[in-house]
């Protein structure tokens, strides 16, 4: 339950936050890596990295993340498939025996083929998912935004402590 | 406005966080590293590995495990290995590449065979070394080790055998099917084989040709009719190949027919043994006493030794290709995860150097100098370029376990694999054990016991044996006294004071054969034999003749059916091969009357046929 609510507040935040749709995109682009890709791996933590050096919506990288977990687990096998698919190809073999064999590099989990293909599969759809997220919160701010702006609901929230904290990262 | 890539201020809360998790990594890293070795080397292993401490000393790029303890999967409430203390030094630049390279390993306070405070977990689930151990329990079983059968000879009255049950005649009626079969076959090849019309014009010609003069032919005349010996040889030639092929073919389905013949003698031999174990006839003959007294307890030695070679067989697999394995355990998908072994690389495991070498000193029984190494246990044998060996070894001359040598080699650096394994045990206490079928125990006492193994490729062959000169024998008289042959049995093996019994398996792992022999089963056989040799001689024959009576009916008649198919199919054959030949030689004694009419002197070209 709390971590509905929390996802309801981050929604509502970064939807209403100073940040251009371009920024909040750009944030849930990559925070969609966090939920698509298995997230005990080294390039998560590149990721998270990014988002929090990069100026663009932490929240929109958090909601990214909170939105593209289901997903993720629905394309396992698809992402199973791609990575065995790719991990197998003998033109690519060189690549696979150079990456596993260099320092840090094997930390990647690279040669699974759920992370691999996961990370692909985020590669393939960053720009997609950026492009129809920067139309989404465009449209949203034009249309529903002002309404949600007013209501008691949405002053609930705001007015909670850890808006405060949020503030300080918002782009 | 100027739009900022970087959000500058945000390296603090970052470093903050990265602070947090070396903090977490720091306060949990060693016993989430004491559990995640627990459950993979139990998951490895397919047996419960149990440790008690595990102290990670970054500094000096080590590890120390303390309290470990590895259950035998074969004798759930002992231990196979327990360890005080095991010190591993790890190399560094390897770690860096996701490799375990053990450069030194240090062991002490090791025992064997320690009986654990509560009992292991079963080998269950999916994993690779519970199938292997299922795999071995049936491979077990598969050896069909006969209980010996001490009833006495005159309760024999009447052998009542169902015809049904008799695998002869099952075999019979199959062979007979496949016996139709192939006439079936054979009869269409003949008819598609069809060269009557191209033997028939070939003949034709060679009589044409046999009546003209080649002289009053003329040179074009001439010319033309070797162009027609010499197409129609073709198709002669053809002709021939077709024969030859079907020649082929039929001999294949005789000999096909003729190994159902042998299949059926075979069968009519399990038959007798079926038979014969229905009157449960005690058996004189010394193999099958060895086999039935040590066979069971010979077989879970080598079924012992058989897991860990299969085991071997999978963690330390020939070759460089990559390799797939089941991905790591998590809320995702595990995947597969692909090893890229690269040439003149470190492996993904290699344990190089591995000691123990300490001493246990005062009065108790285990005092003496004992010594261990094992070398170049690795992933990927092929790119350590030596093969693993393992010894152990103990010298303790005047304490009751005089002498452990333990070598083992596995090679696994070629596509042909080759494990060995050599223990010999001597001074040491041998357990007693029960004798199947009979209610008698034998307690070895102090002995030596020798165990060899050797796996290339599929081919087993291994050898287990025991020898004691202080051997007693226990008799379970309760519930009920022992019978005439029983006591026979008893009074004989009493009379030993020693005992030596050698077991060995050889074949394929798939089917191998056992064999067991000890000076018991000598003994007794020749004192069985003088006693009931004559009655048990007697039933058998009994047997063969009611055995006889059941098949002879229905398989004399197929052997007839295949024997009559086998000699009409080559006689068919031959005819066909006589015609051809008949008219392939007119034809060749027509074309050379043709040419030997041409101006003398004049040869012509040779004519590839």
């Amino acid at each position: 339950m709390l971590g509905l609510l929390k996802l309801i507040q981050s929604i509502i935040k970064t939807l209403h936050s100073a940040g251009t749709p371009g920024q909040v995109a750009a944030g849930m682009a990559l925070g969609s890596a966090l939920g698509l890709t298995p997230i005990m791996n080294l390039h998560n933590l590149v990721i998270f990295s990014l988002l929090v050096l990069l100026n663009v919506s932490f929240g929109g990288g958090m909601l990214g993340w909170m939105l593209f977990v289901p997903i993720g687990f629905l394309l396992d096998p698809v992402f199973d498939s791609i990575g065995l698919h790719l991990l197998q190809a003998p033109s690519l073999r060189p690549l696979w025996t150079s990456w596993t064999n260099t320092p840090i590099l094997p930390y990647t989990n690279f040669n699974n083929t759920v992370v691999l293909g996961s990370f692909v599969g985020w590669v393939v759809l960053a720009v997609p998912i950026f492009f129809a997220a920067r139309y989404g919160v465009a449209r949203y701010r034009a249309t529903l935004g002002e309404r949600v702006r007013q209501s008691r609901f949405y002053k609930a929230v705001t007015a909670s402590q850890v808006y405060n904290i949020y503030r300080l990262f918002r782009p | 406005m100027k739009f900022k890539v970087f959000r500058w201020k945000a390296i603090g809360p970052l470093l903050l966080v990265f602070g947090i998790l070396c903090l977490l990594l720091w306060l949990f890293a060693e016993p989430v590293a004491r559990d995640t070795t627990e459950e993979a080397s139990s998951e490895l292993l397919g047996t419960e590995v149990d440790l008690g401490k595990l102290d990670l000393l970054p500094r000096q790029a080590s590890v120390n495990l303390r309290a470990l303890q590895v259950a035998d999967p074969f004798m759930l409430t002992r231990n196979l290995i327990e360890a005080d203390e095991i010190r591993l030094k790890l190399n560094p630049a390897a770690l860096a590449e996701k490799k375990i390279v053990i450069e030194h390993l240090s062991l002490h306070g090791m025992r064997f065979g320690t009986r654990r405070k509560t009992p292991a977990r079963p080998p269950s689930g999916k994993g690779f070394a519970p199938q292997v151990y299922r795999a071995v329990q049936q491979w077990a079983n598969q050896f069909n080790v006969p209980l010996l059968s001490l009833t006495p000879i005159d309760t024999i009255r009447q052998l009542v055998l169902d015809p049904t049950q008799l695998s002869t005649i099952r075999q019979a009626q199959s062979l007979l099917a496949r016996t139709d079969s192939t006439r079936k076959a054979l009869e269409q090849g003949f008819q598609q084989l069809d060269i009557r019309p191209t033997l028939d014009s070939a003949h034709a010609l060679a009589q044409r040709l046999a009546a003209t003069d080649p002289k009053k032919l003329g040179l074009d005349g001439t010319r033309q009719a070797i162009q027609s010996v010499q197409q129609t040889l073709r198709e002669v030639e053809a002709a021939k190949k077709r024969v030859a092929a079907l020649q082929q073919n039929t001999r294949t389905a005789v000999q096909v027919l003729g190994q159902g013949i042998k299949t059926v003698d075979q069968a009519r031999q399990q038959d007798f043994a079926f038979a014969k174990s229905l009157l449960k006839l005690p058996t004189f003959s010394a193999p099958e006493i060895g086999n039935a007294f040590f066979g069971k307890v010979s077989i879970e030695r080598f079924k012992q030794a058989l897991y860990w070679a299969e085991l071997a067989q999978k963690y330390m697999p020939p070759g460089l290709l990559p390799r797939p394995t089941p991905g790591p355990r998590r809320l995702r998908a595990a995947g597969s995860t692909i090893e890229f072994p690269k040439a003149r690389d470190l492996p993904r495991f290699l344990l190089e150097q591995g000691q123990l070498d300490f001493s246990i000193g005062g009065t108790s029984e285990l005092r003496g100098a004992y010594a261990a190494t094992v070398q170049g246990l690795t992933s990927t044998p092929a790119l350590y370029g030596h093969p693993a060996v393992i010894t152990a070894h103990r010298r303790a001359t005047g304490s009751a376990i005089a002498s452990i040598d333990v070598a083992a080699v596995i090679n696994h650096i070629g596509a042909l694999t080759h494990d060995s394994a050599n223990a010999r045990l001597r001074g040491i206490q041998l357990p007693s054990f029960d004798l199947p079928g009979v209610p008698f125990r034998v307690a070895p006492g102090i002995g030596s016991s020798e165990l060899a193994f050797n796996l290339k490729g599929t081919q087993l062959f291994a050898r287990w044996g025991i020898r004691s000169n202080q051997v007693s024998w226990l008799a379970d008289t309760t519930g009920r006294s022992l019978n005439d042959l029983e006591r026979l049995v008893w009074r004989v093996m009493s009379g030993l004071n020693d005992l030596n019994v050698v077991a060995e398996v050889r074949g394929t792992v798939s089917s191998p054969k056992l064999s067991v022999s000890s000076n018991l089963d000598q003994a007794i056989s020749q004192r069985l034999q003088a006693v009931i040799g004559e009655e048990v001689a007697k039933a058998e024959r009994m047997v063969r003749s009611k055995v006889d009576s059941l098949v002879a009916d229905k398989v004399e008649p197929v052997k007839r059916q295949v024997a009559a198919l086998q000699a009409e199919a080559n006689q068919r054959i031959e005819a066909e091969k006589q015609r051809v030949d008949q008219v392939e030689k007119e034809l060749n004694a027509e074309l050379k009357r043709l040419t030997g009419g041409l101006a003398p002197g004049i040869e012509l070209p040779k004519i590839k046929l």
